[in-house]
């Protein structure tokens, strides 16, 4: 993640002092200030898809749509409405403006909807087919021009200052500024790291949790609002507007211009946009080919150079050895902590009454029923293929259970989406270890501390001192986390780079972080040596001391037996034995189970 | 509405067969090729070069444009596709919407931007018609729709009654597997693909006399045969077909009914909606999925 932010920080003010020069040096150049000023537009529409594409991993092929909303809402209403006389006609520009971004974001926020849906190609499949929805509507729609456009819009007015020609370049890039900041600030923020944790990892994202479904939609509608700003715009600048401006090639382009630059951060996008605008003022001769060539550009880069232009100048932290944290090394004293979620009373914490769920015609998990009382540790050992992590996985939301009923502290909350379950008190780690690989050590914990930061969205985009005292609790959070696990050393490390038994400890320190009252771990000791085992045996002691309520699979027995307040032997998806440790290794049928029957 | 009816079964079946090859591409190499309208475009482009460069039959047309749209499949996977997606299925969308621009603007670069004519298959320069049953059909339209069937057909003989048929299904379903009992993954991919894009190019040489050849409605193309097949069932060649066909029908009752310009948008709303509600399309089959 700082990676891409780091080039933001480094190159735009780098861009800024170009910018301003430019505009100096070139303001006696209609051409050239006409061409940077469109640029200026494309900008701000790529950002948004800059942010889609590389922070989020969500593609949109219909950006031109968003970006017609914002234009044909600002012709619309300078050209349709009449307005009372008291509203000056600058106050018509910027209510209309603002009309055209709010409403490109309601639709960004119904694509997001169906976005959801979808992965990968069907995603591209129906972002495509709303961006030729948009402009086929506006096409057939008379109101809007139909296929001739809106034309005669007039040239936003304050006072006797008329927005075009070197004024419209100045005030193109100061929205390009804009946006740049704000979303230089959102990525930075709590929102930026939810995105990066999506981007990774999804589903990991969503059980330490990140609302994605939420998050995801929050990402369309920013990108579908900053390409309906840009269209505001270029309507206004322009003077007209037709469909054939808008239809997919606009699209295709805009995405052209972020694979150019680099998807994901800000300077990416602008760079990308820059580019196209020199072809544009310079491609004349070769007109005709010129959209070849950005095709083949387009493949070109995607398959060759993925990070674009901007990955020139960020550089991917890489460590030159992986540091591994010293197993023999003394923990530091748990520091005291807030209080763990946990039931008020001696009742059950976490009951699983019923339970069942079956694929097709596999029944994974049959009928079970057990609840756990909080500070104790529970075992759930049992035959490969038992039904033990789809138990899980029915636990902690991501799959639905088709029958029976899970309650968390007397809340019914079966079918509840991982997140809403995670901020009830539940954390997991997952048999391979579901880091999120590009971003480091520390920032995988930061976050494991989603739910408990207070920033909100818009106290990110402007950096208010709410985020900045939000995102340095959660860093002291994550700090401690990584201090009780003793993981310090190797904050700053990407995750990627990790040996397999630290990033099991740090998707340890990433549940922690979100101080959880009941712990699912699948399998915390496969693949551990010896002396990791014992320092995990360590860990989890410690953590049953402080209260916590600890879930275990493991196949690992002298560790279950030497641990276990309490075993449940899962085979064919039913609990066949359930009590204390030395009396369940004696039960017949779980010899059976393991040894089959003599 | 009958009339309106057949013209629409005409146009869907060059839908049909984007359709199926959207299916193919997808069953072998888990990639959606939005630049399959493009192919069906370049093919319709490949046969008008032949007919007029060489002043060859319209025949001889239909058959390098196939040949032709299969050489160029087998490119396209072994320096296109496969390289792109070692980079993940975001890249392969990416790269394939390059392909979509190349090929627009690489048409319009080669053969100009306005469609061109291609000979109706009897009669030349214009088609033959019957009146029957108070409606007309014409010979092309016969054509289409009999040789819409027998691309059908032989590629129903090929998947289901050749070893080799078979040996591509097994790649595509399980590609572990088939490579354990011995068969080429890579070469069974790309002669899906291959496949793929031999239909595209037959499908536009044939439905190219009545639509016109070239021009820029390839990402329509494209759009409303992932429409049929999402609508026939991704997972199923005979849904894809009936998909294909059917939104052939609808665009042209809805041109008839309200005219040229509504079809579109209904069509890609449609899509929407149609992922939405029933994912898996009419014919699909609703699997069970660990999510």
């Amino acid at each position: 993640m700082s990676d891409r932010i780091k080039a933001d920080t480094r190159l735009l003010p780098i861009v800024a002092i170009f910018v301003i020069a430019f505009g100096i040096l070139a303001r006696g150049n209609t051409n050239l200030i006409q061409a940077a000023t469109f640029a200026a537009i494309d900008a701000v529409a790529a950002i948004g898809l800059s942010v889609l594409l590389g922070n989020v991993a969500q593609i949109s092929l219909g950006q031109a749509g968003f970006f017609a909303i914002g234009a044909y809402t600002l012709g619309y209403v300078s050209t349709a409405v009449t307005w009372p006389a008291a509203i000056p006609q600058w106050a018509q520009f910027v209510l209309a403006t603002v009309a055209g971004t709010v409403l490109a974001g309601v639709f960004g926020v119904i694509l997001g909807f169906i976005a959801l849906r979808f992965r990968g190609h069907y995603l591209a499949m129906a972002t495509l087919a709303f961006g030729l929805l948009v402009v086929g509507v506006v096409r057939i729609t008379p109101s809007l021009g139909g296929a001739g456009g809106l034309t005669s819009i007039p040239y936003p007015q304050f006072g006797s200052l008329s927005i075009s020609g070197v004024a419209a370049y100045w005030y193109a890039w100061g929205m390009v500024a804009i946006v740049a900041v704000l979303t230089f600030n959102l990525l930075r923020g709590r929102m930026g790291r939810a995105f990066e944790a999506i981007r990774n990892d999804d589903l990991a994202a969503e059980t330490v949790g990140v609302p994605t479904r939420r998050t995801k939609i929050a990402a369309f509608a920013y990108a579908g609002a900053l390409a309906g700003f840009a269209g505001t715009f270029y309507a206004a600048f322009l003077g007209l507007i037709d469909p054939s401006e808008v239809g997919v090639d606009f699209s295709i382009v805009l995405l052209l211009m972020v694979v150019v630059g680099g998807a994901g951060g800000v300077t990416g996008a602008i760079l990308g946009a820059a580019i196209i605008g020199i072809t544009n003022v310079y491609g004349h001769d070769l007109e005709n080919w010129r959209p070849v060539v950005y095709g083949l550009l387009v493949i070109i880069i995607a398959i060759r150079f993925p990070r674009g232009l901007i990955g020139l100048f960020a550089s991917r932290r890489t460590s030159q050895q992986t540091p591994q944290s010293d197993p023999d090394s003394a923990t530091t004293e748990p520091t005291p902590r807030q209080t763990l979620p946990s039931a008020s009373d001696d009742r059950a914490w976490l009951r699983v009454e019923g339970v069942g769920k079956r694929f097709g015609g596999i029944v994974a998990v049959d009928d079970v029923t057990f609840d756990l009382k909080s500070g104790t540790l529970t075992s759930l050992i049992g035959p490969n293929g038992a039904g033990k992590t789809t138990l899980f996985n029915a636990i902690c939301g991501v799959t639905r259970p088709t029958s029976g009923r899970i309650t968390i502290d007397a809340r019914d909350v079966t079918g509840w989406q991982p997140h809403r379950i995670a901020a009830l008190g539940v954390g997991r780690s997952f048999q391979n270890a579901r880091l999120f690989g590009d971003m480091t050590v520390l920032e995988n914990v930061l976050v494991g501390a989603y739910r408990s930061e207070t920033a909100t969205l818009a106290s990110d985009l402007l950096a208010l001192p709410l985020s900045r005292r939000s995102g340095r609790a959660a860093v002291e959070r994550a700090e401690e986390a990584l201090r009780e696990l003793d993981l310090t050393r190797i904050a700053r490390v990407r995750a990627s780079d990790l040996a397999f038994g630290d990033r099991r400890r740090v998707e340890l320190a990433r549940a922690l972080a979100a101080n959880p009252g009941l712990l699912l771990l699948d399998e915390p000791a496969a693949g551990l040596n010896a002396s990791e085992r014992e320092r995990l045996r360590g860990d989890l002691v410690r953590l049953r001391a402080r209260g916590m309520t600890l879930l275990l699979v493991e196949h690992d027995m002298r560790l279950v037996m030497s641990i276990s307040d309490r075993v449940m032997v899962l085979e064919f998806g039913k609990l066949i034995a359930d009590g204390p440790a030395d009396v369940v290794r004696d039960d017949p049928r779980v010899v059976a189970a393991y040894l089959g029957t003599a | 509405m009958l009339q309106l009816v057949v013209a629409g079964l005409t146009v869907g079946s060059g839908y049909a067969l984007v359709a199926l090859g959207i299916h193919i591409i997808l069953r072998s190499t888990r990639i959606i090729n939005f630049a399959q309208g493009e192919f069906v475009i370049l093919g319709g482009l490949l046969a008008y070069s032949v007919v007029t460069y060489l002043h060859a039959n319209v025949w001889l047309g239909l058959l390098i444009a196939t040949v032709g749209g299969f050489l160029i499949g087998l490119a396209y996977e072994r320096f296109v596709l496969r390289v792109a997606a070692r980079g993940g299925e975001l890249t392969v969308t990416i790269v394939t919407i390059g392909t979509v621009y190349v090929l627009l603007y690489g048409h319009a670069l080669v053969w100009g931007s306005l469609p061109q004519p291609l000979p109706y298959f009897s009669g030349g320069a214009s088609d033959v018609a019957w009146h029957a049953f108070g409606f007309e059909i014409s010979a092309q339209q016969v054509w289409v729709l009999g040789l819409l069937a027998v691309a059908l057909g032989a590629l129903a003989l090929f998947f289901e009654g050749t070893a080799y048929g078979k040996a591509i299904r097994a790649a595509a379903s399980s590609p572990v597997g088939a490579q354990l009992v011995g068969i080429d993954v890579d070469r069974a991919r790309a002669i899906s693909v291959a496949i793929a894009i031999a239909l595209a190019a037959f499908g536009g040489t044939i439905v190219g006399p009545i639509t016109l050849v070239g021009g820029a409605a390839g990402i329509a193309i494209s759009i409303k045969g992932f429409v049929g097949a999402i609508v026939g069932g991704l997972d199923s060649p005979v849904g894809c077909a009936v998909g294909g066909l059917l939104v052939g029908v609808v665009e042209k009752l809805l041109e008839g009914r309200f005219g040229y310009g509504v079809s579109d948008p209904v069509i890609y709303g449609l899509l929407i909606a149609t992922l939405l509600v029933r994912p898996q399309g009419i014919f699909g089959a609703r699997r069970a999925t660990r999510d």
